[in-house]
């Protein structure tokens, strides 16, 4: 059985029509299912596990990238399929995932074709995409070794997906299949308008292991854009934990 | 018909120590390892090293192969093929199965080539072999 989780954003009418035709074409696809549309008193957790009770075996996010990344550590935990139809043209997990926009994705999900890969997890938290941190300076400790930016100017970030490549050609994509996490220091430089460049090669670690750590004060632990956490967090990968349906055209 | 997706991701993935940053300590790498920033301690890998001409190495080193452009204080046991360009310099002792020196290449140390890294008991070590044995 599919269940099918609308963003609080599509409450608003203006989403109505192409809702409708999303219904329609799950409709003839025979793929209907239940729909819950979120809202800021509905426990997003507590509502998969209601579906997954009720016989749910894929669900199915609807909206933005932000939607599919909060039910990633649901449907990790309580071993479900997750599907994802996006409606947001700007959404990079659709060109990773190979997913047509709209109502085309309804086809994607009909066909089932469905990866497992991996998921990072800090501190008991799950994440999709990657981890940054903000605050003070923060060094990775690995067994035997320790890396750090040497400037101050230089970012580290853990990614396991790192979908922020599909906007920038200077790095690559990482694989959410290989087993791994990769830890990566950009080095960068404000420009005249304040914004920040690349100004070098960046500096990738492969690792399943680690311990973030922050020099002073705690700094906090972004993963998937949300704030979660504060340092020190332990980050190890999850092998194969998420089931997700994706296109013949996705990028890994 | 069937171009490539330039965002694909490329699964042999390979360390990249920049120029940005500095690594403490036993550095023991899975795949090819390309260091062009610090590294204070140990390095191991049982693939290819690329030591790029602004890397500063104060580690023992031990790989599979490598490429040296770069600065390198402490010993070196390389496994199979070391190449020593114009722009690099070890101090240290270097073992190798064979090696490759451009002219204008520094290296203050014992140099030992064949032998003492690939045999043992009359039998060729292999690279494996060679990385694990190091003293790293």
């Amino acid at each position: 059985m599919h269940w099918y989780v609308y963003e609080e954003f599509l409450n608003d009418k203006k989403y109505a029509a192409v809702l409708d035709r999303i219904e329609s074409r799950l409709s003839d696809l025979e793929i209907k299912g239940r729909v819950c549309r979120l809202s800021v008193l509905k426990n997003l957790r507590e509502a998969v596990k209601e579906a997954v009770d009720q016989g749910a075996e894929t669900i199915v996010a609807v909206g933005s990238d932000q939607i599919f990344f909060k039910l990633t550590a649901a449907a990790a935990e309580l071993g479900v399929t997750l599907g994802f139809i996006p409606l947001d043209n700007s959404s990079l997990l659709m060109k990773a995932f190979g997913l047509p926009l709209a109502e085309k994705a309804c086809d994607v999900i009909a066909q089932r074709l469905v990866k497992k890969i991996d998921l990072g997890k800090v501190n008991n938290n799950y994440f999709l995409d990657s981890l940054s941190f903000t605050g003070e300076q923060v060094f990775l400790e690995f067994v035997g070794y320790q890396i750090s930016p040497a400037t101050s100017e230089a970012t580290l970030s853990i990614k396991n997906f790192g979908l922020a490549a599909l906007n920038n050609s200077n790095i690559s994509l990482c694989c959410p299949c290989d087993g791994k996490l990769e830890a990566v220091i950009e080095p960068l430089k404000k420009t005249w308008w304040g914004r920040l460049k690349l100004i070098g090669r960046p500096s990738v670690f492969p690792f399943k292991k680690g311990k973030i750590v922050s020099v002073g004060e705690p700094a906090n632990i972004i993963a998937d854009g949300q704030m979660i956490s504060r340092t020190p967090g332990q980050i190890t990968i999850e092998q194969e934990k998420l089931k997700v349906i994706v296109g013949a055209r996705r990028l890994f | 018909m069937f171009k490539e997706n330039p965002n694909k991701t490329g699964k042999n993935a390979e360390t990249i120590i920049g120029q940005s940053v500095k690594v403490e300590g036993d550095f023991v790498g899975d795949g090819d390892v390309v260091v062009e920033g610090v590294v204070i301690g140990n390095l191991k890998t049982q693939n290819h090293l690329t030591i790029g001409s602004e890397a500063k190495i104060q580690a023992e080193i031990a790989a599979g192969s490598a490429f040296v452009a770069g600065e390198i204080i402490g010993n070196v046991k390389i496994g199979d093929y070391l190449e020593l360009t114009a722009t690099g310099s070890i101090d240290g002792d270097i073992s190798a199965g064979s090696i490759s020196i451009e002219r204008g290449a520094k290296i203050n140390g014992k140099v030992s080539i064949g032998g003492e890294v690939t045999v043992k008991n009359g039998k060729k070590n292999s690279v494996k072999e060679v990385v694990d044995e190091a003293s790293v």
